[in-house]
């Protein structure tokens, strides 16, 4: 008797979970398929979507192919930028958030759970509201610049919105640090003190410690923490749209963005993210499985 | 650049294969029959190639309106005016839909007051560009009553019978408006609008941040060809707008050309712009401009006036200038107010259109939006004097005589809407 309903209580358990993903991921994700295989109203360009994947056509697909790799290739830049940025911002999160979640994991010691809870306070205030601020510390009469130019007195004139690529990137790092932090602290947190006094007692220094032990055990976390920022940040748009709304600094989500409000080009923002969902599958495939097999291992 | 021979078919192979990658449904995409190419020329929307693939059995062209060729709309079976004299619906919910700050809230409340006896309320929704408005109508999701659009959208209003004709007894406060917009071009006879406000499109900038006359270059439109202002300045974030300055610019003056060469022109000298002086792509310059996020940015001649209530303490408002051509021959438009065929309070809504015209509700609500409307008892000459407009931003006023020279920005096919939104997303691309 107990063994049956234990049977069916996990399923039942994992029930919800599993209409919240149909619901909200799987049936948005097959409109969004049948969006970019679809057709465009002749009169309004309001996208068609083909419900049926028979009938399914291929004609936005070839556009945004095209506009990728064709001899009008304008996305490509746009695409190439993001990357960019979003490796520049993620190595930065990472030489930012590693000594701080370093530092407590290890040292902070009773004041730990304070250090954390300051750490995370950022998540409280939303993404929108802090690039919002950031809006009014770089203003030209802003507080960045009346510091820079000690209030005034050194002549210096920087327009920090005017669509620069640095306060970008600089956008990215600041909103997504608290997300790097996090697992690199779980990470460092797991590493026992035993190990690192053992590679000490063997005669490690602090840069041998650093790169055979504390390195590779850290990985996991390093990983993790690199997926979970660069996954948004190749969706993410408003970050250009608020810090500089210029199209040289363009991202792959302002690509999107500008398809979806187009009329007639809804198809081509469904092809976009398909093939944005495709690139980022690879590294999270990846991770899953490595991931997979660390625990069989272990 | 020459294109290379295409391969369509390896290519759609390698499309289906990775759809093949995905796992459930898609995997039967590999199973299409083939589909002749209908090769998108470059506009990318498979307007054309889709008629078959649509919902809608659509006519083969919009009937477009201009000034060389009015238009007076048909009225679609089931769609007649109201009868007259009705009473205007009690308890009701007026809804109207519009761009954000384009009309006074004070108004609003007015209005309510005005019709306190018939306890109305009035919620005000907005939009960010007409796109959206006309997608959102369409979905008749939330029955809005009262909308502000442009007559580049007419056609499609009228086809998609989106909005309700007007019935003229409700309305006597057309006797104020211009006698050219009492039978416009874009709805004879004003079957089913009433005008809002007139503009022009130009630039604005504040003149304690640049120093130098822009309206006395040779070619003020240059001044977004300037690498001096780089990063100080921005355009407008509308695709018809910057596409016709760049062709005025260019010495054009067509700016609803579907002449591929003109726009293959006017999209090389934009992504030339965006090397050369970076602007920003927004139409927040109302706000940006005063408090000198902007320098200078293409705007509506409304813009500069509204931004006078935006400037910054210990800033003199009159450092705002704007200039736009001074003989008319630049961007001129309208809007206009219309009721949806989709709202529920009918009577309700062309009281309101009628209170709008009113000549004391239509001043009360210019001095805030900036925007002018075009009545009788404003008259253009007399607007500074009159203290409507100070003296720094006179060239903000439109005068009438321009609806005869100027450029409005029509309605275009779809397939012509197409390469503008192409080109648009090239630039916006920032490629």
């Amino acid at each position: 008797m107990g063994d049956r309903s234990t049977r069916f209580l996990w399923p039942i358990l994992g029930l919800p979970a599993m209409v919240w993903i149909a619901l909200f991921f799987l049936i948005p994700l097959y409109v969004v398929f049948c969006v970019a295989f679809g057709t465009v109203d002749p009169i309004f360009r309001s996208p068609v979507p083909i419900w049926n994947p028979l009938e399914w056509q291929f004609t936005q697909v070839e556009v945004v192919w095209d506009r990728l790799f064709g001899p009008d290739n304008f996305y490509l830049p746009a695409v190439l930028r993001t990357l960019l940025y979003v490796a520049i911002a993620v190595v930065a999160c990472l030489i930012i958030a590693f000594p701080v979640a370093y530092f407590t994991a290890r040292y902070a010691g009773n004041y730990r759970g304070l250090v954390l809870a300051l750490l995370v306070a950022p998540f409280f205030i939303s993404y929108m509201m802090r690039m919002l601020a950031w809006i009014n510390l770089l203003q030209p009469d802003g507080l960045v610049n009346t510091i820079i130019t000690l209030g005034g007195v050194v002549p210096l004139d920087i327009n920090w919105l005017s669509g620069n690529p640095y306060v970008v990137v600089m956008g990215l790092i600041y909103g997504y640090v608290p997300y790097m932090l996090l697992p690199l602290f779980a990470a460092l947190d797991r590493i026992s003190p035993s190990l690192i006094e053992a590679a000490r007692d063997l005669g490690a220094s602090g840069f041998d410690l650093f790169r055979r032990v504390i390195l590779p055990m850290s990985l996991p976390g390093i990983v993790a923490g690199t997926l979970l920022i660069s996954l948004p940040m190749m969706g993410d748009y408003f970050t250009s749209d608020l810090l500089s709304k210029s199209p040289n600094t363009a991202m792959i989500g302002n690509l999107i963005n500008l398809s979806i409000v187009a009329p007639g080009q809804a198809g081509q923002a469904g092809t976009l993210l398909i093939l944005v969902l495709l690139v980022l599958l690879i590294p999270m495939v990846l991770y899953t499985r490595s991931n997979a097999r660390a625990e069989v291992r272990s | 650049m020459p294109s290379p021979p295409r391969r369509p078919v390896s290519r759609r192979r390698l499309l289906q294969a990775s759809a093949l990658a995905l796992p459930g449904a898609w995997a039967l995409a590999a199973c299409a029959r083939e589909q002749p190419l209908s090769g998108p020329t470059g506009g990318g929307s498979s307007a054309g190639g889709s008629a078959s693939g649509g919902a809608t059995s659509a006519p083969a062209e919009l009937q477009i309106a201009s000034p060389t060729n009015p238009v007076k709309w048909p009225i679609n079976p089931g769609n007649e005016p109201i009868a007259s004299g009705l009473e205007p619906e009690a308890n009701a919910t007026l809804r109207l839909y519009n761009y954000p700050d384009y009309l006074d809230k004070a108004v609003i409340k007015d209005f309510q007051k005005e019709y306190a006896d018939y306890n109305v309320k009035v919620e005000y929704s907005t939009f960010n560009d007409y796109p959206e408005a006309l997608t959102k109508i369409r979905s008749g999701s939330i029955p809005y009553d009262v909308t502000f659009m442009s007559y580049n959208y007419m056609a499609r209003l009228v086809y998609g019978d989106l909005i309700r004709p007007l019935n003229h007894e409700y309305i006597p406060n057309i006797a104020d408006v211009w006698e050219e917009f009492q039978n416009p071009w874009y709805d004879q006879e004003w079957q089913y609008t009433v005008p809002y406000v007139i503009y022009t499109t130009g630039i604005g900038w504040r003149a304690d941040l640049i120093p130098e006359d822009i309206g006395a270059r040779p070619n003020p439109y240059d001044v977004f060809w300037d690498s001096k202002y780089a990063g100080e300045i921005a355009v407008l974030d509308d695709d018809r707008e910057v596409i016709g300055m760049t062709i005025l610019r260019d010495g054009g003056t067509d700016v609803n050309t579907a002449d591929p060469a003109t726009l293959g022109a006017a999209r090389d000298a934009m992504l030339e712009m965006l090397s050369l002086s970076q602007p920003r792509v927004t139409i927040s310059g109302y706000t940006d401009i005063p408090e000198g996020v902007l320098s200078l940015s293409q705007c509506w001649s409304g813009d500069m006036i509204t931004g006078q209530s935006y400037m910054p303490e210990g800033v003199d408002p009159s450092v705002l200038r704007y200039w736009s051509p001074p003989d008319g021959r630049g961007l001129v438009n309208s809007d206009f107010l219309c009721v949806l065929k989709g709202g529920e309070n009918p009577v309700l809504a062309h009281h309101f259109l009628n209170y709008m015209l009113d000549s004391d509700v239509s001043l009360k609500n210019f001095s805030w939006v900036g925007y002018q409307p075009p009545l009788r008892s404003l008259t253009p000459d007399s607007m500074v004097a009159d203290g409507y407009i100070p003296e720094n931003l006179a060239g903000a006023v439109v005068k009438p005589e321009w609806f005869e020279v100027g450029y409005p920005v029509l309605e275009l096919p779809p397939e012509v809407e197409a390469e503008y939104q192409a080109i648009w997303q090239q630039f916006k691309a920032g490629a």
